[in-house]
C-alpha cells in the first residue's frame, strides 16, 4: 500500500502543524489547568465555560472566528501581516487552528492530572522554602508527568484529525494547508477517489491507535502504581 | 457513573426523537440541493411559489449531497450544479432516470471585492490576474477536482491557457460558498464563483466573465430520489419549473433552461 | 521564645491558645482532636488565623494587628508532618537536600545523615523505606532547611513498637545535638517527656495548664494512669 506523492506531502503537513500546534498549545493548556486545579477566583465557571468553547461550538464556526481574527485586515491578522508574520493561508494558520482545537481536551487532561496531586506535597514543599514555581516545576509536574503525556496524546490525536476549522480559516493549498484529513475529503468527494481515501484512512487509523494506546498506557500504569503504594 | 447513566438516557432520547420525526407521514417534502441555489430557493419557498407545506431545503456541496443521498439519505428531490454528480447518482441507482431535468444554466465569473479598483482582462492571459493578485494575494476557488463550480473554473482556466500559472496561487474552499465568503471578507482579492452567487452578494462585483465555451456547459439538473416518487414530490419539480419561479431563478442570475 | 497568641476557627471545633514559654523545647499535649495539629499548621502558615500573632525568639511570623502573615515559604520552619510527606519521585537524598540553604555545606549534610543514620539508604526512594526509616528522613529533611525552629507533629504516631523506639532514641539525640527551638504536638506522655522542657496542656481548644517537664512528669504519675489512660485511649 503506497501512497502518492501527494498523500505524502499531506502527511508530513499533517505531523508538523499536529506537532507544532500542540506545542504551542502547551503552556497555555499548563497555565489555564493550573489556575482550575489551584486557585479559585471570581467568574471561575464562566472561565472553565470559554476554554471548553472549541469543543462544543461546530468546527467551521471556529474556523470562521479564527478567519475574522487572523486573516488579512483581522484584528490580530493586521498586525501579524504588517509585521510580515501573516498566518493567512499558511501552515502556520493550520497549526493555530489544531491547537485551538486540541486546547480543551489538553487543559481538561491536565487539569485532571494537576488535581490529582496530592496538595499536602505541595505544602510540605513550601514549608521548606519553595516558592510557588518551584513547587510546580519540581513536584506538581514531575507527579503528574503521566497524566500530562496521556493529554498530550490525545490532544495531538485531535490535532491531527483536525478538519473543519482548518479548512474553513485557511483553505485546502497543497503543501501549506492541504492536511491529511482535507486531503481525505477531497478524495472521497471525487467520483472515483475511494482508493486514495481508503489509503489514507487507514493511515489515520494507525496514528490514532497508537495515539490511545500511549493515552491508556500512560492512565493504566499510573492506576496500577497508586494502588500499590 | 449515575453522571454516564444520565448521559445514555439523554443519547437514546435525542436519537429516539430524530428517528421519530424522521418516519413522521405528514413531514413537507425535501430538497437537496446545490449550495449556490440558496437565495433562489429561499424566496421561492418564502413566497410560496413551492406549495404548502414548503418543502425543507437542504444545501451542502453537490458531491456531499450526491454520496448522502446513495446513502440512502431522506431527500425527495435533487437538484446538483453538476451533470457529473447527478450521473454518478444515476450510476448508482439512487435517482429516478425519468425525471432527470436539466433545470437551470449559470455563468462562472471573477468577482472582487465592490471596493476594489481592479481591473481584469481575461484576454491578456494569467498575466492580468497575477497583477491582480500582487505579491502575497490568493485566488479563491472551490475544490476543483470535486465542487462544480471549482470543476468548471479548473476547465476555463486550463482552456485559457492559465491554469499552470494559477494554480499555485489557490486557495481552495470547500464549496463555492467559502470561496464567495473568502472574497467578502477581504482575505482573497479575486474568487472564481457562479454569476448567481455574485448578483446574491452586493459586497462583490464582477470582474469578468468566463466565456461559455470555456467550459462544459453548467447546467443545474434535477431528478426525483429513487424510492420518492409520488404526487407530492412530481408538483415540486413542476413548480420549479413554473413561471414564477422562472422569475425568481432569472433575477437571482440563473438561465433557465426546462420549459 | 515561643509566644502563641492565636483563635482558629475549624469545622470541628474552635481553638483559642494564648501562651508564651521561655522554653526551648515545648510540647502541646493533650487527646486527638483538640487542635494541637491545626495549632502547628497555624505555625506554619499553612492554616490562617482569625486573630492574634505567633513569634518565636522575637521573629514575628503572624501579627494580626501589624499586618503580618509570612508565606509557609518565609518561616524558616522545619516541620515534620504526621504523614511524613516524603516527595515520592525524588531519591531519600533528593529529599533531604530539597530545603537546604545555598549556603549550606557539605558537612552539614553529612552530620545530618550521620546523627539519624540514613547513609544506607541515600539512594533509594521513599516507596522502599520501612515506617521508621520514613520518619527519620522527614526529620532530616526538616533539620537540613536549618531553621529558625523545628515543629514536629506526632512524631512518633502511627509506628510500631521498634520503630518507635528507634526513632525516639534519634530525637533523644537530637536534643542533645541541636540548640533549636522545638515545638511538638503530641499525645503520648513518654514522647513528650523524653524531648520536651515545657508543657501546654490543651483541652477542648483551649489552654487548661502550661507546667515544666518535672510537673508533667509529677502529674502524669500522681494521677496514676487516669491522665496517662485519658490521652493514650483517645490517642
Amino acid at each position: 500500500m503506497l501512497l502518492t506523492h501527494a498523500e505524502i506531502v499531506a502527511l508530513a503537513l499533517s505531523f508538523k502543524v499536529s506537532l507544532v500546534g500542540v506545542a504551542c498549545s502547551l503552556p497555555v493548556a499548563v497555565g489555564c489547568a493550573w489556575l482550575l486545579a489551584r486557585t479559585r477566583f471570581f467568574g471561575k465557571p464562566v472561565f472553565e465555560g470559554l476554554l471548553l468553547l472549541p469543543l462544543i461550538l461546530p468546527p467551521v464556526v471556529t474556523g470562521y472566528v479564527l478567519l475574522i481574527l487572523f486573516g488579512h485586515h483581522g484584528a490580530i491578522g493586521r498586525w501579524l501581516d504588517a509585521a510580515g508574520l501573516s498566518i493567512a493561508f499558511r501552515w502556520t494558520g493550520a497549526a493555530l487552528a489544531a491547537a485551538v482545537m486540541a486546547f480543551p481536551l489538553l487543559v481538561v487532561a491536565l487539569r485532571n492530572a494537576f488535581e490529582s496531586v496530592d496538595r499536602k506535597l505541595e505544602h510540605a514543599a513550601a514549608t521548606l522554602g519553595a516558592g510557588p514555581w518551584r513547587i510546580f516545576f519540581g513536584i506538581t509536574l514531575p507527579l503528574s508527568a503521566r497524566g500530562l503525556v496521556a493529554g498530550l496524546a490525545l490532544a495531538f490525536a485531535r490535532a491531527f484529525g483536525e478538519f473543519g476549522a482548518t479548512i474553513t480559516f485557511v483553505s485546502s493549498i497543497p503543501g501549506q494547508t492541504r492536511t491529511l484529513p482535507i486531503a481525505l475529503y477531497e478524495l472521497i468527494s471525487m467520483p472515483g477517489g475511494e482508493n486514495g481515501a481508503l489509503r489514507l484512512t487507514l493511515v489515520a487509523v494507525v496514528v490514532a491507535v497508537i495515539a490511545s494506546l500511549i493515552a491508556a498506557l500512560m492512565l493504566l500504569r499510573g492506576g496500577t502504581r497508586e494502588a500499590e503504594a | 457513573m449515575r453522571v454516564i447513566q444520565r448521559l445514555a438516557a439523554c443519547v437514546i432520547v435525542a436519537v429516539a426523537g430524530a428517528l421519530a420525526s424522521m418516519s413522521a407521514a405528514a413531514a413537507p417534502p425535501t430538497i437537496f440541493a446545490a449550495a449556490s441555489l440558496e437565495p433562489a430557493l429561499d424566496q421561492m419557498a418564502h413566497d410560496g411559489a413551492l406549495g404548502s407545506p414548503a418543502p425543507r431545503l437542504v444545501y451542502a456541496a453537490s458531491s456531499a449531497l450526491a454520496r448522502q443521498i446513495e446513502n440512502g439519505a431522506p431527500a425527495d428531490l435533487f437538484i446538483s450544479a453538476d451533470e457529473r454528480w447527478m450521473d454518478a447518482a444515476a450510476q448508482r441507482g439512487a435517482i429516478v432516470p425519468s425525471t432527470h431535468t436539466d433545470l437551470l444554466g449559470n455563468a462562472l465569473v471573477l468577482v472582487a471585492p465592490s471596493d476594489s479598483t481592479a481591473r481584469l482582462d481575461l484576454a491578456q492571459g494569467a498575466a492580468s490576474v497575477l497583477e491582480t493578485l500582487g505579491r502575497d494575494g490568493r485566488l479563491a476557488i472551490a475544490l476543483p477536482d470535486s465542487v462544480p463550480a471549482g470543476i468548471y473554473g479548473k476547465q476555463s482556466l486550463t482552456k485559457l491557457g492559465m491554469w499552470d500559472a494559477l494554480q499555485p496561487r489557490m486557495a481552495m474552499t470547500r464549496d463555492v460558498r467559502a470561496a464567495l465568503n473568502l472574497v467578502v471578507l477581504g482575505q482573497c482579492p479575486i474568487g472564481i464563483v457562479y454569476r448567481s452567487d455574485a448578483v446574491s452578494e452586493p459586497r462583490v462585483k464582477v470582474l469578468a466573465t468566463f466565456p461559455a465555451a470555456s467550459h462544459k456547459p453548467i447546467v443545474y439538473p434535477a431528478a426525483i430520489v429513487k424510492g420518492h416518487d409520488g404526487a407530492a414530490t412530481r408538483a415540486l419539480l413542476a413548480a420549479l419549473q413554473s413561471g414564477q419561479a422562472h422569475d425568481v431563478f432569472r433575477r437571482w442570475g440563473f438561465d433557465v433552461l426546462a420549459h | 521564645m515561643i509566644e502563641l497568641d492565636l483563635a482558629l476557627q475549624r469545622s470541628e471545633f474552635s481553638l483559642e491558645l494564648a501562651l508564651r514559654s521561655p522554653a526551648r523545647a515545648l510540647a502541646l499535649f493533650g487527646p486527638s482532636g483538640c487542635g494541637k495539629t491545626s495549632t502547628l499548621l497555624a505555625i506554619a502558615g499553612l492554616l490562617h488565623p482569625r486573630r492574634g500573632r505567633i513569634a518565636i525568639d522575637g521573629h514575628a511570623l503572624f501579627d494580626a494587628d501589624a499586618n503580618i502573615d509570612l508565606p509557609p515559604a518565609r518561616r524558616n520552619l522545619g516541620v515534620v508532618f504526621q504523614d511524613a510527606r516524603l516527595f515520592p519521585h525524588l531519591s531519600v537524598r533528593d529529599n533531604l537536600r530539597y530545603g537546604m540553604p545555598r549556603a549550606a555545606t557539605a558537612q552539614r549534610f553529612d552530620d545530618v545523615v550521620q546523627l539519624l543514620a540514613l547513609s544506607a539508604f541515600l539512594k533509594r526512594k521513599p516507596g522502599q523505606l520501612s515506617g521508621g526509616q520514613i520518619r527519620r528522613v522527614a526529620i532530616g529533611r526538616a533539620l537540613l532547611r536549618e531553621p529558625h525552629a523545628l515543629l514536629l507533629d506526632e512524631p512518633l504516631a502511627n509506628l510500631h513498637r521498634e520503630a518507635r523506639a528507634e526513632v525516639l532514641e534519634y530525637l533523644r539525640g537530637l536534643k542533645r545535638g541541636f540548640t533549636l527551638s522545638t515545638i511538638l504536638v503530641s499525645h503520648q506522655p513518654d514522647e513528650v517527656i523524653a524531648l520536651a522542657d515545657s508543657v501546654a496542656l490543651i483541652e477542648d481548644g483551649r489552654l487548661a495548664a502550661l507546667q515544666s517537664i518535672d510537673a508533667f512528669q509529677s502529674s502524669i504519675a500522681a494521677s496514676g494512669s487516669l491522665l496517662a489512660a485519658k490521652a493514650c485511649a483517645s490517642g
